[in-house]
């Protein structure tokens, strides 16, 4: 035993001083009897009863005096010494990522990896540094060569389980880099260790490792998605669910529709599988899908159930529907009737009309999603998708090297999906334009002999680009079955009316979020109802990143406007063009009309509002979901660490000198001193205890007669 | 006695019958009261009155006839049963009891350890022998109250006849507990030593002194039928006190010190206990009664009940 502060022993010159107030002490008062004959005499008998009599009177000295001694004694700090276990310099690593929030070690794994991170800073010697760093979507250092295991200890307690994958690669990095400032420095890892490969990082300390974890029972969304087929009428949701348990078991997954259950399948899952789910009844409307992987009840499945889920982090996950959103197609050229009246019957179409001289001044070109140019073509290509029919002259769509008549069709590709329903078997073309096929293009529709192209598709500088080499009034294919289905299927390649669905965002990672005019700021509604609000960072942003996206599942965004801002979007200090800087401001309305006789040119264009931002003043709220799609958190086998320990280099043998742990004796010290003080009150008050007890048992002894007297 | 009593105790603090000599307070109205109740009582069972004052064991000049005895030469032929001579031829004598004139010796302890106590031990005494006093009266005997002070016992003038209660009464009134310390032994056998009518003995006395043996001893000795009422008051027979105390002995202002809590309350009464008994077994040896009395104690029940019980009252 070694004193830490011997100094402090010089509290024991209060036991001298305690004595002295004893001797001093009671001045008692005086009490008047009518005579102390019988007293002198008890006074006798109590002296005569010494030694036992006169300790029990002194009893609450002799406490008093061992609690000023043991108080000393404390206040010295007696410490015992022992080998320490662990280097001088410890760098502590605790995993956090979402794999750690596995239930098979009670409550979790991550307050059982704190509680082994705890408990193995008493391996630590005496003037130990600790530096702990939170392993999860990012390496955080909460702690710093902290000397204070108080302080390290609420370090450790304040690490937050995440909903993210974990980068266990970036923490040790860290840690290898923070070990380097010091000789000897060790490196202490706890995690379970469920990633498939260990992190591609060297460490230039020696990397101790604990494990926590034991079971790997775990079942999971692994994806959800929400799909438009071809026609982009129909939505289907998709889902797959992934068993990495070593057993087979059945699952409940459930399927919500704005939070509201639409179907529910009950799955059976093979050991280490996958499931794949395709639900096709979608109510039209729906905003937001959430999956739920649940149990069976007891109930229903008995012992088919297997194992129980022990992450549940993985057990739901969103998909949002993308809003069906207007598309607006610009038709320039002479009018066609035929093309009019097959675009606007698509869904979700605006469609616009100009002549070739109105195209040159229409502004505004930015909010159409289509150009169709029948016959003509534009000195400069719009920087969007375009259809080209019968392109007069050589452009960026293809080379024009003069005319062909009657040629014969060809076959198209039997997988072609521009060609999908199409029978072109039987078209005719009186005269089309003799083109080249460009290298960025596909040969959709060829003639007999195959080497000349009559429709082609493909990106062209990564836009959408069709051409049909034909004027359809010198062809029989308006008057066809497919001329509808193909120009459907034209306008689904070229517009994506079969949008990829908003991808959902992995946990932790950044989302940049558009600003529309007059916004300027967003409130986003986090999964637990949280509301955060976004402001961008200079004016005139068009777009603020939003990071705090630990949370698993969907975040609402809605945007703030400008209280000022007038409704007139004239006044708008908006950058965006507004409607009102059209020169010919009309009323687009007709062109939207499938008037086949509607002379052509249609009224100028003049879209309405901006088709390209979809979060906007007037528009709905944008959502996003947050999911964890990952398979390295999800499969939560434990491992025994030996990857991660072999990361770490050899210890030095010349700086590997153990130092010295030391254990305070203080907790035992202060458990007696409150026995001690506990005793000293009770010898006190022992009158008050003696009288609380008699009174105890006369109550006891009144009830038990008068329970005799009853029975 | 009757004349008074059918005055009535009036309301005011001191009855106006009552001599301006008695102390009101210790007299008072309930001690009146008490007293009534003890003559309208004492007419019918206390014809006796104290135990002794009516027989007497001498045989003497009477005409209650109790035995016979030889004829002794010198003794008065008066007493010669002339009938028995004449059937017998035997010379016998009677004998008769002697009634004589008794005296009831009340000795009232008034140290300075009795002036104290609650209920107030001496006012408790001074009426406890005013009580006795008026039935040692009411059975016309001599009755004898000696104050013990010091080293002495003051007697107060003798009084006869039912008459003389109120100058009793005034007597004790002015009994003050003394000042210095008392010598019950010495007192006692002062008293004895002037003792020369016998009768009944009562001694009222709290009884702390360390001679109180040597005292009931000494009383027994001077052949009278001696009782002891040993007058405790409340405080004495359980001591309300706690903490750390100094105890000052009013008599002699020497100083005990202790720290009462229940164990030496406790301790007390046990020796409190031990010493009542010791005190009992001396007097059951010297064929003295030993009556405890605490304060409490009614007057009434004090004569009717506890002494007769101890047959100290007939």
């Amino acid at each position: 035993m070694t004193l830490l502060a011997p100094l402090a022993l010089l509290g024991l010159l209060f036991v001298p001083l305690i004595i002295a107030f004893y001797l001093l002490r009671l001045r008692r008062n005086e009490h008047a009897v009518s005579s102390t004959f019988l007293w002198q005499q008890l006074v006798r008998d109590v002296e005569a009863n010494a030694p036992w009599q006169r300790l029990r009177r002194s009893l609450l000295l002799l406490l008093q005096l061992l609690l000023v001694v043991l108080l000393a004694v404390l206040v010295a700090r007696p410490t015992t010494e022992r080998q320490a276990g662990l280097a001088r310099d410890l760098v502590l690593v605790i995993d956090a990522s979402a794999s750690m929030a596995a239930t098979d070690v009670a409550p979790t794994r991550l307050a059982a990896a704190k509680r082994a991170a705890i408990a193995a800073l008493n391996e630590l010697p005496s003037d130990g540094r600790v530096s702990v760093i939170a392993a999860t979507e990012t390496a955080r250092v909460i702690a710093n060569e902290a000397s204070d295991r108080g302080r390290v200890t609420r370090a450790i307690e304040s690490i937050e389980q995440s909903a993210a994958p974990g980068q266990l690669g970036d923490a040790l990095k860290l840690a290898g880099e923070l070990a380097e400032r010091a000789r000897g420095a060790e490196i202490l890892v706890v995690t379970d260790d469920a990633a498939s490969g260990a992190p591609d990082v060297a460490v230039g300390a020696p990397v101790r490792v604990l494990t926590v974890g034991m079971d790997r029972d775990n079942q999971a969304i692994a994806a959800l998605a929400v799909r438009a087929d071809p026609s982009g009428l129909k939505r289907t949701v998709f889902a797959s669910v992934a068993n990495y348990s070593d057993s087979r078991v059945v699952r409940r997954l459930r399927i919500l529709a704005d939070g509201s259950a639409i179907t529910a399948r009950d799955l059976q899952l093979e050991a280490v599988s996958r499931a794949d789910v395709v639900i096709d009844e979608l109510p039209a409307g729906t905003r937001v899908v959430e999956a739920r992987l649940t149990e069976i009840p007891a109930g229903e499945a008995g012992a088919m159930a297997g194992p129980r889920d022990l992450l549940a982090l993985d057990d739901a996950a969103w998909a949002i529907v993308p809003p069906d959103r207007l598309q607006r197609i610009l038709l320039v050229g002479p009018g066609n009737a035929y093309i009019q009246t097959a675009l606007s019957l698509l869904p979700n179409v605006e469609l616009y009309g100009a002549t070739a001289e109105e195209y040159a001044t229409t502004t505004g070109k930015d909010k159409f999603d289509l150009f169709v140019f029948d016959g003509v073509l534009p000195d400069e290509l719009p920087d969007a998708a375009v259809l080209a029919i019968a392109p007069p002259s050589s452009s960026p769509l293809g080379t024009v090297t003069g005319t062909i008549t009657s040629p014969a069709i060809g076959q198209g590709g039997t997988d072609e999906p521009l060609l999908r329903s199409v029978d072109l078997s039987r078209l005719h073309v009186a005269r089309a334009q003799r083109m080249e096929l460009p290298d960025w293009a596909r040969m959709v529709l060829p003639t007999a002999t195959g080497s000349l192209p009559l429709i082609y598709s493909g990106l062209r500088d990564g836009l959408a680009t069709a051409v049909i080499a034909f004027d359809l009034r010198q062809s029989d294919l308006p008057l066809q079955v497919a001329w509808p289905i193909l120009a459907s299927n034209l306008a689904g390649e070229l517009l994506g009316i079969a949008p990829t669905a908003v991808e959902p965002i992995a946990p932790a990672s950044p989302v940049e979020l558009p600003l529309g005019p007059g916004v300027v700021a967003l409130r986003i509604t986090r999964p637990d109802a949280s509301v955060t609000e976004l402001a961008p960072g200079a004016t005139g942003a068009s777009s603020v990143t939003f990071v705090e996206t630990r949370q698993l599942g969907v975040y609402r965004v809605e945007a703030i406007i400008e209280p000022e801002a007038s409704p007139s979007p004239g006044s708008s200090p908006s950058p965006s063009p507004s409607p009102a800087a059209f020169p010919s401001a009309s009323p687009a309305a007709a062109s939207a009309s499938p008037d086949p006789s509607a002379s052509v040119p249609p009224s100028s264009p003049e879209p309405s509002d901006d088709p390209g931002i979809p979060v906007g003043p007037e528009d709905a709220p944008l959502f996003f979901a947050v999911d964890l799609f990952s398979v390295e958190e999800s499969n939560i086998a434990p491992g025994d660490g030996a990857r991660l320990a072999a990361l770490g280099s050899e210890p030095d043998p010349e700086v590997a000198e153990a130092g010295v742990a030391r254990d305070e004796w203080w907790p035992f010290l202060v458990a007696i001193a409150l026995v001690l003080l506990l005793l000293e009150w009770l010898v006190y008050e022992r009158d008050g205890a003696r009288r609380i007890a008699a009174g105890t048992r006369r109550a006891m002894g009144s009830l038990t007669r008068t329970r005799r007297r009853a029975s | 006695m009757s004349g008074p009593t059918t005055g009535g105790a009036g309301g005011g603090a001191k009855p106006v019958f009552l001599p301006s000599a008695v102390d009101p307070t210790v007299f008072d109205e309930a001690f009146l009261r008490q007293l009534e109740r003890l003559m309208l009582v004492s007419r019918s069972a206390v014809r006796g009155g104290l135990k002794g004052v009516r027989r007497s064991v001498k045989r003497g000049q009477s005409v209650e006839f109790t035995d016979y005895r030889d004829y002794a030469l010198g003794d008065d032929l008066r007493s010669l049963d002339w009938n028995v001579y004449a059937r017998l031829e035997k010379l016998l004598i009677k004998l008769f009891i002697e009634e004589e004139d008794v005296t009831v010796h009340i000795l009232l302890d008034a140290s300075a350890s009795m002036g104290g106590g609650a209920p107030d031990k001496l006012v408790f005494a001074k009426r406890a022998a005013a009580a006795l006093a008026y039935v040692g009266l009411a059975s016309y005997d001599r009755v004898s109250i000696a104050i013990l002070q010091g080293r002495v016992a003051r007697r107060l003038p003798a009084a006869r006849g039912i008459g003389r209660i109120f100058q009793v009464m005034a007597d004790l009134s002015a009994v003050q507990p003394s000042a210095g310390p008392t010598d019950i032994f010495a007192a006692c056998r002062h008293y004895a030593a002037q003792l020369r009518q016998r009768g009944p003995l009562l001694l009222i006395s709290d009884l702390f002194d360390d001679g109180i043996d040597r005292a009931i001893s000494e009383l027994a000795g001077t052949r009278c039928e001696v009782a002891v009422l040993h007058t405790l008051s409340t405080d004495e027979l359980d001591p309300p006190l706690e903490g750390d105390l100094r105890l000052v002995d009013r008599e002699t202002g020497a100083g005990v010190d202790i720290t009462a809590d229940l164990g030496t309350i406790d301790a007390y009464k046990a020796r409190l206990a031990d010493w009542q008994a010791h005190l009992e077994g001396i007097s059951a040896r010297r064929r003295v009664s030993y009556v405890p009395t605490p304060t409490t104690l009614p007057l009434a029940d004090l004569v009717f009940a506890e002494l007769r019980r101890r047959r100290v009252v007939a």
